[in-house]
């Protein structure tokens, strides 16, 4: 995949600081290593730079919205993840 | 097709691409000391894979990876149904050595003694 726009330190601080609030307020925690987290954050920019929508990074687009619709961040799988891995995947 | 057969085609066919100095799908090769034929299917965006390569790269082992969200769709097919028989999930990284059990996820002691030689 070609021409991929560069993701700024400064787009992946906001949308951590925005995600963490968030997940604060839903009763979530960030995953402690920033430096993983903000990792994961860079991937759901890049995605949504991709795809239109902020896929989760660690499971594979189809590239169409309808078909990911259960692996949109925060995905159908995160609880159970958590559940299972006290992380999710 | 019985199990690990697709796997071991594609790693024949890296072993020909090798031998005629062609690059292949998009498989980035990791030189390192011989611990098996590994394999990582992996996603350029997945900070998990990052770890796994990382602590391959760490163990100084010989690997083979593919980005597989960065193939082109024909190639991401076929990857995915190699990895499918792998891992019926087909989540990332999955990791196989030597066509035999899998090792789904960032599982640092697994993959350590995995490869330990």
């Amino acid at each position: 995949m070609s021409n991929e726009t560069v993701i700024t330190p400064n787009e992946v601080d906001r949308l951590y600081e925005r995600l963490k609030m968030e997940s604060e307020a839903a009763g979530y925690n960030l995953n402690p290593d920033t430096d993983f987290t903000k990792e994961l954050v860079k991937g759901l920019l890049t995605n949504e730079k991709r795809y239109g929508y902020q896929a989760c990074p660690c499971r594979l687009s189809s590239g169409k919205k309808d078909e990911d619709l259960d692996i949109i961040c925060p995905c159908d799988y995160r609880d159970s993840d958590l559940t299972d891995f006290d992380t999710c995947y | 097709m019985t199990e690990g057969m697709l796997d071991k085609s594609v790693i024949s066919v890296i072993r020909i691409a090798e031998l005629k100095g062609e690059k292949i799908m998009q498989l980035q090769h990791v030189s390192g000391r011989n611990a098996g034929h590994i394999i990582l299917y992996a996603l350029s965006t997945c900070p998990w894979c990052k770890k796994t390569k990382k602590l391959l790269a760490d163990l100084g082992v010989d690997y083979y990876y593919v980005d597989v969200d960065l193939l082109d769709e024909n190639e991401r097919e076929e990857v995915v149904e190699t990895i499918k028989q792998w891992n019926p999930a087909r989540s990332y990284p999955t990791l196989v050595i030597n066509s035999k059990i899998p090792i789904v996820g960032f599982k640092e002691n697994e993959i350590r003694k995995a490869v330990q030689t």
